[in-house]
């Protein structure tokens, strides 16, 4: 119906044309099934929740200089302070910013003895006070948030409590309620108290970026958090470094930006990537309709007498169209089907070598299916050229 | 000969400008792309210490107990590194770590900022090969017997003391008086090789003072620090007496049989060591030391990420696909002028004429995609710095590029030209000479 049969042996007939364009086919499909399936992923990477409420969080780091400033007492005064400074709706020390790429990360022991107990998967451990949970704007799911009187001076002091991401909590006790569980550090226990749905650590690309650990400890004289609405941030700058300069002037008051911006800062490298390789997807599909533009032109030169022969013997313009289209759907599809391998072969390299998931199927198959569309579009406007080609042409000069 | 057929190339390019103009622009996207990922490549992969890279040695030690980490920390503890200073036995060394504080001067205008300091030894300036505008290093002896000393960088002599000399004048870091020794000129090796754990990419350090002092003056430490126990912290003397690592350990070793040597050296130390408990690992002596070079040391640092390799490696295919593209393209050209070709060769031009003018077309047009392929180049790397802020020490296209791009184009299109010029210069005259 097609004919299919005697475009098949008119393609195996002229060979260089045809294979020229399989082989930019074969390529293209590689190319760009994978960077697609890059693409995709990192998307995914970064569109994944932190749990924390990013746009509302203002972060800074006060760093007192004075050696004669007695940093504990004075981190009790600068919270104090920032707590009572208008629109901050809550205010923490803390040790490490979320998602920062910087930061305290540990394991515990799931008994006392070190030689014997198991212990738990590398978790961000967060210092922080009663106000973080609200601070941050986490969910409290299960349990409670510390006590003002619960909160430590130092990591050394006992009463240790935990408030768990729930993702840590469940790949230490699966299926099991983590509240009230024990972790150690040697024979000391740190009792879990709070789980909270979701909480990020700080490095993005870490296995380990959905377990984390809030341990109460106020921990003096690096960073702060206050949560404000995003378009009071400005002004909050301002009145921060004010009020901390007049209370004491010995310090650099420095850093500020939201959680937000940090976090855009930690994915620049993947938004990066997937702008190069977006940008590379759609040259390559422009230069490849291109390349077919071109050889259909010149498939039509080379034919124009075959071309008018055959509109002599009664073929209809629409059969010379589906000629062309037939023709270059046939190398498309093979060119795809071969690409697409290529594509997984090329995928299993990458993931050998690197730090990439397997290639899903998917993705090369959506790739020959928009092949086919460009084959469409690059081949209709000259073979509709082609198809205006006079009967009268076959008679000429021969 | 050469020059006339460059005459022939421009006539039959402006003869068919779309198309010519079509392939033009099919090499100089492949060669713009390969251009861009391909510079910001070398430039992560390009190691500053030239000569040096096999002379400067880090060090690293197996000092964790067993079922602990499963390879070398690039870091190492205080206590090795006094040891090896100790030790004295390579002709240059410094253990050096991070640190930071508030900077003043005597000039109660200029407002305090927070500067990131390099603590280090006075061979540190030697070894890296830092150039100095004004002063010197610290005298040898500060290294072992502590004084308030520090060296400085152009741009914060320039902020702070207007750009003079300023040898002799006091800075107040965390308001205690340090005596200005030396002020080193513009220098900021890309990668940081000598301390890449704290951003690879990041500038070389305003403010250098003596490492014997970290342990009177107890500076906090602004890089990493890992430990593979648990070790109580309560003060600073607890972390110096750790088995946490974080500091780096730098050797200068000129010779073979130096590093040889020492080599030698690290492992009686790490013998004497286990002797007295630590160690305690079942690996012998030999294994538990390593001793990287420059271009070693800056693969296990993984300077360049993964990232990168790939895009190299996706931007070679990319080429490849324009490759054939102005390989169809061109096929469809020259067969399209057979007919002229038919006459040339009439009236006597030889095959290899035929084949050499056709392929100097392609070296032409191969030129100016490589040109506009610069271009493009240029014009990618400007957006990577300004949209995403990659350090300025990528984006900058390297020299060698002038060189590499104007060879991969002709080279390319050269390539793309063999298989038509081929098939345009067997055309037999007689075919076309009848038809006319």
């Amino acid at each position: 119906m097609l004919n299919i049969k005697p475009i098949f042996s008119s393609l195996l007939r002229s060979k260089s044309g045809p294979v020229l364009l399989l082989v930019q086919i074969i390529l293209s499909v590689a190319i760009v099934a994978n960077a697609s399936f890059i693409i995709h992923e990192r998307l995914e990477m970064m569109q994944r929740d932190s749990g924390i409420n990013e746009e509302e969080v203002l972060t800074f780091s006060v760093f007192n200089f004075d050696p004669s400033i007695d940093g504990e007492q004075q981190n009790k005064i600068d919270q104090q302070i920032l707590r009572g400074l208008p629109n901050v709706q809550a205010a923490t020390s803390t040790n490490m910013l979320p998602l920062s790429g910087s930061g305290w990360s540990s394991t515990l022991n799931l008994g006392p003895d070190p030689e014997t107990a198991k212990s738990t998967p590398q978790f961000a451990m967060y210092l922080g006070t009663e106000h973080t949970v609200k601070t941050l704007g986490l969910k409290l799911i299960e349990g409670r948030n510390f006590y003002a009187d619960e909160i430590n001076k130092s990591v050394n002091d006992p009463g240790k409590l935990a408030i768990i991401s729930k993702a840590f909590g469940e790949a230490v006790w699966p299926g099991e309620s983590a509240v009230g569980k024990l972790l150690y550090v040697d024979d000391e226990q740190l009792e879990v108290i709070g789980v909270v749905e979701k909480f990020q650590g700080a490095w993005v690309d870490s296995d380990e970026l959905e377990y984390s650990v809030i341990h109460n400890v106020d921990f003096a004289g690096y960073s702060y958090m206050v949560r404000a609405e995003p378009g009071q941030h400005e002004a909050l700058q301002d009145a921060i470094t004010k009020a901390l300069m007049k209370e004491n002037p010995n310090r650099v008051i420095d850093d500020f930006q939201s959680v937000a911006e940090v976090k855009k800062r930690s994915y620049r490298d993947h938004e990066l990537m997937i702008t190069v390789l977006s940008m590379m997807v759609v040259l390559l599909l422009l230069i490849t309709s291109l390349g077919l533009t071109g050889m259909v032109m010149f498939n039509i030169q080379r034919r124009t007498k075959q071309i008018g022969t055959r509109r002599a013997l009664g073929a209809t313009k629409g059969d010379i169209l589906s000629l062309f289209l037939v023709e270059n759907y046939l190398i498309c599809l093979s060119g795809g089907v071969l690409g697409a391998s290529l594509a997984v072969l090329l995928g299993q390299q990458l993931m050998k070598y690197y730090d990439l998931p397997q290639l899903n199927l998917i993705y090369p198959l959506m790739t020959v299916v928009g092949m086919m569309l460009v084959t469409t579009v690059a081949v209709v406007l000259p073979a509709r050229k082609a198809a205006n080609i006079s009967p009268a042409m076959a008679t000429r000069s021969v | 000969m050469f020059l006339y057929y460059v005459d022939l190339a421009w006539r039959s390019i402006r003869k068919t400008p779309i198309l010519s103009l079509l392939m033009v622009l099919a090499i100089s996207v492949g060669i713009g792309i390969t251009i861009t990922t391909l510079n910001v490549y070398s430039m992560m992969a390009y190691n500053p210490a030239g000569e040096r890279s096999e002379q400067l040695n880090a060090i690293q030690l197996w000092s964790q107990g067993p079922d602990s980490w499963d390879d070398f920390h690039r870091l190492v503890t205080y206590q090795d590194a006094m040891n090896l200073r100790k030790g004295n036995v390579a002709p240059a060394q410094a253990a050096m770590f991070r640190s930071g504080m508030a900077v003043q001067t005597d000039d109660p205008e200029v407002l305090p900022r927070l500067q990131g300091i390099r603590v280090t030894d006075g061979d540190f300036f030697k070894m890296f090969e830092v150039p100095f505008v004004y002063g010197n290093r610290w005298d040898k002896a500060v290294d072992l017997d502590p004084a308030y000393q520090a060296v400085i960088g152009e741009k914060l002599n320039q902020k702070l003391f207007g750009g003079e000399n300023s040898v002799g004048k006091t800075i107040y870091l965390n308001r205690k008086p340090y005596q200005v020794v030396g002020v080193i000129g513009d220098w900021n090796p890309q990668p940081k090789y000598y301390d890449p754990t704290s951003g690879a990419f990041a500038k070389s350090e305003q403010i250098y003072i003596p490492f014997s002092l970290a342990a009177n003056e107890e500076f906090s430490v602004w890089g990493n620090s890992s430990g593979w126990k648990h070790e109580p912290m309560n003060n600073y003397q607890d972390r110096l007496n750790s088995e946490k690592v974080w500091l780096e350990y730098w050797t200068y070793l000129p010779t073979p049989e130096d590093r040889a040597a020492y080599k030698n050296y690290l492992a009686n130390y790490v013998e004497q060591q286990k002797e007295l408990g630590r160690f305690t690992d079942n690996k012998s002596p030999v294994d538990s030391v390593l001793m990287s070079n420059v271009d070693g040391w800056l693969e296990r640092s993984h300077v360049v990420p993964e990232d990168n390799k790939i895009l190299v490696g996706l931007s070679a295919l990319f080429l490849s696909v324009c490759l054939i593209n102005i390989l169809g393209l061109m096929l469809t050209k020259f067969l399209k002028r057979a007919p002229e070709v038919g006459v040339r060769r009439a009236i006597g031009a030889s095959r290899g004429q035929i084949f050499s003018q056709y392929m100097v077309e392609v070296g032409v047009i191969g030129l100016f995609g490589g040109l506009v392929g610069l271009l493009w180049a240029w014009g990618a790397l400007y957006a990577l710095s300004a949209r995403f802020g990659v350090a300025e020490g990528l984006t900058h296209l390297s020299m060698s590029m002038w060189l590499i791009t104007p060879t991969i184009a002709v080279g390319t299109a050269l390539l793309a030209g063999l298989y038509p010029a081929w098939v345009v210069c067997r055309t037999k005259p007689s075919v076309y000479l009848k038809s006319q």
